[in-house]
């Protein structure tokens, strides 16, 4: 990979972040997100909070001990993003079991049709990136597998959510 | 330990969980799960269950 290659990269990332923030702050301001929680839901986040945390820190040992053990067998920044996958995935899963992952404003269906968008849109991505070979550079998974990551962790949220609210909704018809 | 009380209070007049939860700005599921003996609530929450149900604290929540 040339300079002018990485220089690129690095600008796409950039402002691609920039952008994801931009439309974060608009789904804020239209109130399609709202973080707020009440306090069993505090509490619970703060639960979930800890456990995704100590899990992030778990999966940076983990893969600093599969790099020493095995090689490089992907580039930091696709390293980094798994690990923060892994510890997004526990914190997320553990909100939704304890009822505590949308706030009280949110429409569950709303967020999850973006959630479907999401999903599909990095699967697509990603399907794209592995078709064309950009996956795998010299034996290393490089950062293009992120939409994949991103995809795959949206949609197990996704999937995660539905199944909970299925169960849910039994429970009290049951009750 | 289940909080009967509450949910025959809240029965009595006539109010869903949502009703309840929306009356003193939780989620219904956090009320489920007082009701269920699940959760604990704080006193703040205690007493605006308490005056939306006209009750006091005695009434709902003492052993």
């Amino acid at each position: 990979m040339g300079a002018e290659e990485r220089i690129g990269i690095a600008v796409g990332l950039t402002v691609g972040l920039a952008l994801g923030l931009l439309v974060l702050a608009a789904l804020f301001r239209k109130k399609i997100l709202d973080f707020t929680f009440d306090e069993r839901q505090e509490r619970a986040r703060g639960v979930a909070f800890k456990y995704g945390f100590f899990t992030l820190m778990g999966s940076v040992f983990v893969y600093g001990a599969s790099e020493l053990a095995v090689g490089r067998w992907c580039d930091a920044l696709t390293g980094g993003c798994l690990c923060i996958a892994v510890g997004t995935v526990v914190f997320a899963i553990t909100c939704i079991l304890k009822d505590a992952y949308l706030g009280l404003r949110e429409r569950p269906r709303l967020v999850m049709t973006m959630f479907v968008l999401l999903s599909l849109v990095n699967l697509g991505l990603g399907a794209v990136q592995a078709a064309n070979g950009n996956l795998v550079e010299d034996g290393i998974l490089t950062f293009r597998v992120i939409n994949l990551v991103v995809g795959a962790i949206t949609l197990v949220i996704l999937i995660i959510y539905i199944v909970n609210f299925l169960l849910y909704r039994r429970e009290e018809e049951a009750e | 330990m289940k909080n009967l009380r509450l949910k025959s209070a809240r029965a009595a007049m006539d109010l869903s969980q949502q009703q309840l939860a929306d009356a003193v700005g939780v989620s219904r599921q956090t009320i489920n799960a007082i009701e269920k003996g699940d959760y604990n609530p704080t006193i703040k929450l205690c007493i605006a269950i308490c005056r939306t149900l006209g009750k006091t604290l005695d009434d709902l929540f003492w052993e």
